[in-house]
């Protein structure tokens, strides 16, 4: 009783010094009141009611979570099949490949968004490509995007998906394809109705954890993005470190927190109703 | 009397060996004082190192440390963070919104002849455009860059605000934004409110010079080091820049220009400060002071392409004195903003921005 107590202690004092207390602080500092980016102390509320009245920062708030569901989703697009595939290869590589598809790990998120910068800017590798086949006349403009955002968001968390999606397929007990088979049901039968519903919750955590990543994310939207695809992230940036106006920082802050949690909650939840059925079968 | 038998438990031998292992720091902390200074990094960093810390380190025996992170704004919400002791002992490279911010908020040390004895050989303007909480060890001013090989020399602001006037329409997607997360952006603002009968005070006909621009943008930069890389490989051909690092790449034969258009410039204080949490004041008045004496002043001005903080270095070359501010006349030219006004606007002036952008 006593050992799981101080297990879970650490991480707890650990969570509650360096998340929950500046967490706090950071929220009291959007009801504080700010005079030419100077706090002054007093109680308000204005700082919220400056973020939700401007069309310029709803539409950021609106355009983050727009990311992170298109992320999330690319991310579990894209991993399913590749997760699929190593962990029903018999290719005795495979080890060697479920190591190759997490390797973009191994870089920086910085290096591999500007991996995607020289493929995708002006002058960049695709637009060259393309006007070199003669496919395009001018020269398109994929940067700054939010589709750049996306597809380069999508990449780096790629592994991500790929890991849960995995855990979940190898957590699927075989002889239950085997029986809906040698009941007649098609390949693609089998897979609709049990391998698929079986490995949802890998699905909803890939997805979950893509998405939560993806609307904090900074770097790649800062790189990716520009003054017409402003996100959270790149806002709360320029309010604290460069307008130096601490109090519409937080209050961005609070708003990408608060309705992060809802979010995930809600998501959550969907996934849980989702896995009923599949764990009952 | 028996001899007592020392048997050190674990305890003690761990904590032995962490002291023996702590001693050579503790003897490098004592054997000389450390200073801090958070500068600028890349090509700065050179020539800041080169002519002022190394002499500063050889002439009062000290260690600097050289803490490049961050930019102006950066390094002041450090100072606020931290309630003035941000780990830095000399803010090396502040701009005058900070240093307002640092008099409001009681964050900067106050500057007198009494800690900065070379003070008194200052411009009398540097004592009117930012409080005492900081100092003005060199100026710069806004400037406009074009590629030289693909476009003619610009004259006017109209130029770089209404490009295709001039440019026609090759210089569409040609043409180098900056974010007003960087001073720069907002002093090429002013003047584009000055073209139309704006300022400071109005800055509306700007963000309708902007909205004409926009078609014109081909990228839009944070700072104006993020801006090198497009200039270098020809992506874009114009922009405002900086004097003190347009030069300094003109000098090194990066395919620009640089030059004052015709209704004038905004020029740039750069400021240094002493936080009141710095650990190592006096050291940070010595180095603020040695910043400001003649030897080092001509030495880094020459070098990085800046003018001079202090007015009585008269010695300049003939090639410096054109391009740079070394007379009052030169300095009374050059218009400086009101910074406090900049400070409390730049939020709203940001989001106008932004509204265009978008």
């Amino acid at each position: 009783m006593r050992l799981p107590f101080m297990l879970a202690a650490l991480p707890a004092g650990f969570l509650l010094l360096f998340f929950v207390i500046p967490t706090a602080f950071l929220l009291s500092a959007s009801f504080i009141e700010s005079d030419g980016m100077v706090p002054t102390g007093g109680f308000t509320l204005e700082n919220f009611e400056t973020l939700l009245a401007s069309r310029l920062y709803r539409s950021a708030i609106i355009r983050t979570f727009v990311v992170g569901a298109a992320v999330g989703g690319l991310v579990v697009l894209l991993s399913y099949p590749l997760a699929y595939y190593l962990v029903r290869t018999q290719n005795r590589w495979r080890n060697w490949l479920i190591a190759l598809s997490l390797s973009p790990l191994l870089a920086s998120v910085i290096v591999r968004t500007y991996g995607w910068w020289v493929v995708l800017n002006r002058e960049g590798v695709a637009n060259n490509t393309l006007l070199t086949l003669g496919l395009i006349d001018q020269p398109l403009a994929l940067l700054p995007s939010v589709g750049a955002i996306i597809v380069g968001l999508a990449h780096a968390l790629l592994p991500y998906g790929v890991l849960t999606i995995i855990a979940s397929l190898n957590g699927l007990n075989p002889s239950l394809e085997k029986a809906a088979m040698s009941l007649g049901a098609s390949r693609t039968r089998t897979f609709l109705s049990v391998t698929l519903p079986l490995t949802a919750p890998g699905i909803a955590g890939g997805f979950l954890l893509s998405f939560a990543i993806a609307i904090s994310a900074y770097a790649t939207p800062a790189i990716l993005g520009g003054p017409a695809t402003e996100v959270m992230a790149t806002l709360i940036r320029s309010f604290m470190l460069v307008q130096l106006d601490w109090a519409l920082g937080s209050a961005m802050a609070a708003v990408l927190l608060a309705s992060a949690i809802v979010l995930l909650v809600i998501t959550s939840l969907m996934g849980r109703r989702g896995e009923q059925p599949a764990t009952a079968g | 009397m028996p001899r007592a038998v020392l048997r050190p438990g674990r305890r003690q031998v761990i904590g032995g060996a962490a002291a023996v292992l702590a001693t050579p720091g503790i003897v490098l902390a004592q054997s000389g004082e450390q200073l801090v200074v958070n500068a600028y990094g890349g090509e700065f960093q050179e020539v800041f190192v080169k002519t002022t810390i190394e002499p500063f380190e050889k002439k009062f025996g000290v260690k600097v440390i050289y803490d490049d992170a961050g930019s102006a704004a950066e390094d002041y919400a450090k100072i606020r963070a931290s309630r003035g002791a941000p780990g830095f002992d000399v803010a090396a490279e502040l701009t005058p919104p900070e240093i307002f911010l640092g008099a409001r908020e009681r964050l900067l040390e106050p500057l007198t002849e009494r800690e900065v004895p070379n003070l008194r050989h200052v411009w009398a303007k540097s004592r009117s455009i930012i409080p005492n909480t900081g100092l003005v060890h060199t100026y710069q001013y806004t400037a406009l860059i074009w590629n030289k090989k693909t476009l003619e020399k610009p004259d006017s602001w109209a130029d770089y605000w209404n490009p295709s006037a001039k440019y026609g329409d090759k210089v569409r997607g040609r043409v180098l934004n900056h974010h007003p997360n960087n001073l720069l952006a907002i002093y090429a603002l002013i003047m584009a409110a000055k073209l139309k009968g704006g300022g400071v005070d109005n800055l509306e006909p700007a963000f309708a010079m902007l909205r004409e621009l926009k078609p014109f943008i081909g990228a839009t930069v944070q700072t104006s080091a993020a801006s090198v890389p497009y200039f270098e490989n020809e992506q874009v051909w114009l922009s405002p820049f900086w004097s003190a690092r347009a030069a300094y790449y003109e000098s090194r034969d990066y395919p620009f220009g640089l030059t004052i258009p015709k209704e004038g410039t905004i020029g740039l204080a750069n400021c240094g400060a002493v936080p009141i949490g710095a650990r190592n004041k006096k050291l940070a008045f010595e180095f603020l002071n040695f910043r400001l004496d003649a030897d080092v002043q001509r030495a880094f001005n020459l070098a990085y392409f800046s003018s001079p903080g202090r007015r009585d270095i008269t010695d300049w070359p003939e090639s410096f004195k054109v391009a740079q501010i070394t007379t009052e006349a030169q300095m009374n030219a050059i218009e400086f903003p009101d910074s406090e006004v900049i400070g409390q606007r730049r939020r709203d002036w940001t989001r106008r921005w932004q509204e265009v952008m978008a």
